[in-house]
C-alpha cells in the first residue's frame, strides 16, 4: 500500500514538473515578448523596458523558470501587473469562494446521485428506473447557466429565499456565505448529479450480474444485503473516476455560473486576467489549477487502492 | 424415463417431484423428479442445455427474471415452492449450500476470504462477528486451507483456482447444511486439483452426513463419486438409478451415446507417419518481465518456458499436456512467432521462426491455430466467408471473386458444413459448428501444421467426439500435422501419436502416447494420469 502511494506521489510530482515547463514555455517564451504583449500596441519603449526589467525578462529563460518555480514553491506567485497586488493574495481570496463552491456542488451531486443510482439499479426496468433515466437525460441536456437563471427567477425573484447573486464574504458568517453559494452550487450540481447517477446505475448493474453476487445470494443474503455488502464497493471504481473528473471541472470550470451569480471566484479571475493580458496572474492560476487536478487524480488513485485490495499489492 | 432402481424413496433429504420451469415462456425443465438421501451423492449428468444447472438453481429458487416454477421441492419435509423470499433466504446457506463452476469469479474480490466465509455464519443470525470468524477459521481448516498459509485476511486474488474453490466450499458448508449442491465444481480446474476437490467433497459428505448433488457434464467424474445418477437431456430426465446399474446396463440410448462419446477414440488407421521433421524446437527459453520491486532496481524475470526441445514430424499428431500455468500457451505463442524468444531456435521446414516483421509470410502460412473459445474467436459482424477467407492475407496471389467462393465452399464442405453457410453470420451457428468454422479458417490456406490450443475443451462430449473424428480424417486428406494442446488427458490419448508433458516451463517427459499413458516414468506424469477420472468399462 505504502509503495503504491509512493509511486503515485512520484508520478504526481513528475506531472507537476512537466506541466510547469509546458505552461512556462507557452506563456513566457513562445508568443514573443510578454512585456510588449501585456502593455499593448501603443506602449512607450521605456515603459516596456521597465516592465521587462520588473518581470526579469533580461535574464535567461532557465533562470526565469527556476525563479518562477522557486517562488511558487514558497507561495510567492509574483505581483499582478494590473492590480499591483501579490497574485498569491488574490488567488487565496478567490479560492475562498471557488473551493467551497466546488465542494458544495460535489457534495450535492454525490448526495443526489448515490441514492438515485442505487434506486434505479435495484428497480431496473421499473417506472422509477425509467423516470430516473429520463430526468438525468434532461439534466445533462439543460445548459447549466439557463438552469441557473431559472433558479434565480424562482428562488430569488419570486420566492425571495435567496439573493440573486453576489457573495457577502465569510466574514458575514458561515451560514450567510453558504446561503449565497447555494443556488450556484445547485446549478453546478444538476448536470454532474445526472451524469454520476447514470454511471452509478450502470456500474451497479454490471456488478449485480457478477458471479460473486450469485454466491452471496446462495449464502442466504437477500437481494438488498447482496447489494450493500458486495455490489456497492465493487461498483465504486468507475464512480470514483467520474467523481475526480467532476471535482477538477467544478473547480476550474465554474466561470459561467460565477458570472451569472456575480461570484468573485477563480474562473472570473482567470477570465479578467486574460482580457487584461495580465500574464503573471494567468500563469500562476493555471499552474494552481493544474496542481489541483493532479492532486485530485492522486487522491482518486489512493481511493482506488482503498476500495480494491488488488491495486494495493500491485507495485 | 427409465428407473433402474426403485427402492430409494424412504428417508429422503430432498424430494423433487414434477418440477417444471419456464423462462419467458420457453420451457426449460419438464417434470423433473428425483430424491436425495442424507450421506448420499446424486450425480446429475447432461450436456449443455440439458437443464442440469437450472435444476440446481430451481431448488434454491435463484432463478433469472421471468422464470415460472411449478411442482414440488420438499426439503426435510418443508415445501420450498411457494415459500416466501425471506423463508428461502433462511434456507439458502444454512440448510442448503451451493458451490459454483467458476472459482475465479465466485468470490468477491474486495473482501477477505475470512469475511466471506464468516458471512455465511452471521447472516443467519445468533452469533457475534468474532464467533463467526472462529467458525470460518475452523471451516477453512476442514477444506484444507490451514491457518499458516491461508490466514483469514487473505484476498481471493492471492489464491489459485483450486484454493478459491476450497474457499467457496467452505462458504457453502460453514453451517453444516443438510444438502450441498455442486454445479460443475471441478470443470474449470486441472485434473490433479479436480481429484483433490472431489476428495474434499466426498469426505465432507461422510463427516457431516450431508446429501450432495453433483452436477457435471463429465460422466467419468460422477462415476467414481456418485451413488445415484440422473441423466438429463433437453430439460427431461432420461434415466436415473444407482450408478452401477445405470453405467452397466445403459438402458437408455442417450445414456449409451453419452457413455460412448465420453471415451470416444477417433479412427486414425490411415495416418501416414513420417520421420521428416516439420517443426523443430531447440532449447527454447521464454522470459516474462515482472514488475520491478524497487523503483530503479533491476528488472526481474519469470521463466515461463525453460529450455524446451522437441520435434514434430510431418503427418504426426503431437500432444502437449500440462496444468494451467505450466507454459503451454506461452510455448504456442512462441511457435506461432507472436512473441520474441529469449533463447533457443524454432524452425519449420528448416526456416527460423521469429516474432519480427522479417518473418516471411510463406513461413507464417505454414501454421494456423484453432483456439478454445468457439464464441469469442470470431468477429460477430462478419459473414462466414469473410471470416474463413481471413488467412488469405498471408498469401500473395490470393484467389478472388468466384475462385475464392469456390475455395471457401470446398473448405466448408470438408469440415462437414454446407457451401451455403458462407453467407451466414457466426451467431447462427452452435458451438460445435463454430469450431468447425474455426478449423475451416485454419485449413483454407493449406497449412502444414495446425496448432489446436484446447480446441475441443469447451465442447460437449458428443460434439467433441465429432470434432475429433473430423480432425482425424483431415490428416489424410489435407496432409496435416497437429500440435494438440490440452489439459484433458483422455482426449490427448485418443488423438495423438506422441505426447509431451510439461511442468513449470520444462518438458518432464516425452514419448509415444500409449507408452507414456501405460508406463509413465516421471512422477509428475504418474500423478497426472492417476488423477484422471476413469469410466468403468
Amino acid at each position: 500500500m505504502l509503495r503504491y502511494i509512493l509511486k503515485r506521489a512520484l508520478s504526481l510530482v513528475l506531472s507537476l514538473v512537466v506541466a510547469s515547463i509546458l505552461i512556462f514555455v507557452t506563456i513566457e517564451i513562445v508568443p514573443g515578448d510578454p512585456a510588449s504583449y501585456m502593455l499593448g500596441l501603443n506602449a512607450q519603449p521605456d515603459t516596456i523596458e521597465n516592465l521587462r526589467r520588473e518581470l526579469g525578462l533580461d535574464k535567461t529563460p532557465v533562470a526565469r523558470y527556476l525563479s518562477w518555480v522557486g517562488g511558487l514553491v514558497q507561495g510567492d506567485f509574483g505581483t499582478s501587473y494590473t492590480y499591483r497586488t501579490p497574485v498569491a493574495d488574490m488567488v487565496a481570496d478567490r479560492l475562498m469562494v471557488s473551493l467551497p463552491l466546488a465542494l458544495y456542488a460535489l457534495l450535492l451531486s454525490t448526495a443526489i446521485a448515490f441514492p438515485v443510482g442505487v434506486l434505479a439499479a435495484t428497480r431496473r426496468g421499473s417506472v422509477a428506473d425509467w423516470s430516473v433515466m429520463g430526468t438525468t437525460q434532461l439534466g445533462i441536456a439543460i445548459p447549466n447557466f439557463w438552469f441557473a437563471l431559472l433558479l434565480v427567477l424562482v428562488f430569488a425573484i419570486n420566492l425571495r429565499w435567496f439573493s440573486a447573486g453576489g457573495f457577502p464574504g465569510w466574514e458575514a458568517g458561515f451560514f450567510a456565505g453558504l446561503k449565497a453559494l447555494t443556488l450556484p452550487a445547485v446549478a453546478l450540481a444538476l448536470p454532474q448529479a445526472s451524469i454520476l447517477s447514470r454511471v452509478m446505475r450502470s456500474s451497479l448493474l454490471d456488478t449485480l450480474d457478477e458471479d460473486y453476487i450469485r454466491t452471496a445470494r446462495a449464502k442466504g443474503l437477500s437481494r438488498r444485503q447482496a447489494l450493500w455488502r458486495h455490489a456497492l464497493r465493487n461498483a465504486m471504481i468507475p464512480v470514483l473516476t467520474i467523481l475526480g473528473l467532476q471535482f477538477s471541472f467544478l473547480l476550474a470550470g465554474a466561470i459561467i455560473i460565477e458570472n451569472v451569480f456575480f461570484l468573485p471566484g477563480l474562473g472570473r479571475l482567470v477570465f479578467q486576467a486574460i482580457t487584461q493580458r495580465d500574464l503573471i496572474v494567468v500563469e500562476s492560476v493555471v499552474m494552481l489549477l493544474v496542481f489541483a487536478v493532479v492532486l485530485i487524480t492522486f487522491l482518486v488513485d489512493v481511493a482506488y487502492a482503498l476500495v480494491d485490495p488488488r491495486l494495493r499489492q500491485q507495485a | 424415463m427409465i428407473t433402474t432402481n426403485s427402492n430409494h424413496h424412504t428417508d429422503a433429504q430432498l424430494r423433487v417431484n414434477g418440477l417444471n420451469l419456464s423462462i419467458h415462456e420457453t420451457p426449460i425443465l419438464n417434470s423433473v423428479s428425483f430424491d436425495v438421501r442424507a450421506g448420499e451423492v446424486l450425480g446429475i449428468v447432461g450436456e449443455s442445455g440439458s437443464g442440469k444447472s437450472m435444476t440446481a438453481y430451481s431448488i434454491l429458487q435463484l432463478l433469472p427474471d421471468g422464470s415460472s416454477l411449478s411442482g414440488s421441492v420438499e426439503l426435510e419435509g418443508q415445501q420450498l415452492i411457494g415459500a416466501s423470499e425471506s423463508e428461502l433466504c433462511d434456507v439458502r446457506g444454512d440448510v442448503v449450500g451451493m458451490i459454483f463452476q467458476e472459482p475465479m469469479t465466485a468470490l468477491n474480490p474486495v473482501q477477505t476470504i475470512g469475511q466471506q466465509v464468516a458471512e455465511t455464519v452471521y447472516i443467519h443470525g445468533g452469533v457475534s462477528r468474532r464467533a463467526a470468524l472462529k467458525v470460518a477459521r475452523e471451516t477453512l481448516n476442514r477444506v484444507g486451507l490451514p491457518e499458516a498459509e491461508f490466514a483469514l485476511d487473505r484476498y481471493p486474488h492471492e489464491l489459485s483456482g483450486g484454493q478459491r474453490q476450497r474457499v467457496v466450499i467452505a462458504m457453502a458448508i460453514a453451517l453444516k447444511p443438510r444438502l450441498l449442491i455442486a454445479d460443475e465444481p471441478t470443470t474449470a480446474l486441472d485434473v490433479t486439483t479436480q481429484a483433490q476437490i472431489l476428495a474434499v467433497l466426498k469426505r465432507l459428505v461422510l463427516e457431516d452426513r450431508m446429501a450432495l448433488i453433483l452436477i457435471t457434464h463429465d460422466l467419468a467424474v460422477v462415476a467414481n463419486v456418485a451413488d445415484h445418477l440422473v441423466i438429463m437431456r433437453h430439460g427431461n430426465i432420461v434415466e436415473q438409478g444407482g450408478v452401477q446399474e445405470v453405467l452397466a446396463t445403459k438402458a437408455h440410448p442417450y445414456t449409451r451415446q453419452l457413455f460412448e462419446a465420453s471415451g470416444h477414440k477417433p479412427d486414425r488407421e490411415g495416418t501416414s507417419l513420417t520421420d521428416k521433421p516439420l517443426l523443430k524446437v531447440d532449447g527454447l527459453i521464454r522470459d516474462y518481465r515482472l514488475p520491478r520491486t524497487r523503483l530503479f532496481g533491476p528488472s526481474r524475470y519469470f521463466r515461463a518456458v525453460d529450455d524446451v526441445s522437441f520435434q514434430l514430424h510431418r503427418g504426426e499428431s503431437l500432444g502437449l499436456v500440462g496444468e494451467s500455468g505450466c507454459g503451454k500457451s506461452t510455448l504456442t505463442r512462441a511457435i506461432l512467432g507472436l512473441d520474441t524468444i529469449q533463447g533457443g531456435v524454432i524452425t519449420i521446414d528448416g526456416e527460423t521462426v521469429n516474432a519480427h516483421h522479417t518473418m516471411a509470410l510463406s513461413l507464417r502460412r505454414k501454421m494456423q491455430v484453432v483456439f478454445q473459445d468457439p464464441y469469442g474467436s470470431f468477429n460477430p459482424r462478419h459473414k462466414v466467408n469473410r471470416l474463413v477467407a481471413e488467412p488469405f492475407h498471408l498469401v500473395k496471389d490470393a484467389p478472388t471473386g468466384n475462385a475464392l467462393r469456390a475455395v471457401i465452399a470446398e473448405v466448408l464442405e470438408s469440415v462437414g458444413l454446407a457451401a451455403s453457410d458462407a453467407d451466414k453470420y457466426i451467431h447462427e451457428f452452435s458451438g460445435g459448428q463454430r469450431q468447425r468454422i474455426a478449423i475451416a479458417r485454419a485449413l483454407v490456406i493449406k497449412p502444414a501444421l495446425i496448432i489446436l490450443d484446447e480446441a475441443v475443451s469447451a465442447l460437449d462430449v458428443s460434439i467433441r467426439a465429432q470434432i475429433l473424428d473430423l480432425l482425424a480424417s483431415l490428416v489424410d486428406t489435407h496432409d496435416l500435422s497437429y500440435l494438440f494442446i490440452s489439459h484433458d488427458l483422455s482426449v490427448v490419448r485418443s488423438i495423438t501419436d506422441r505426447v509431451l508433458v510439461m511442468k513449470a516451463g520444462k518438458l518432464v517427459e516425452q514419448g509415444p502416447t500409449e507408452q507414456v499413458f501405460l508406463h509413465p516414468e516421471h512422477p509428475y506424469t504418474q500423478s497426472l494420469i492417476a488423477a484422471v477420472p476413469q469410466l468403468p468399462d
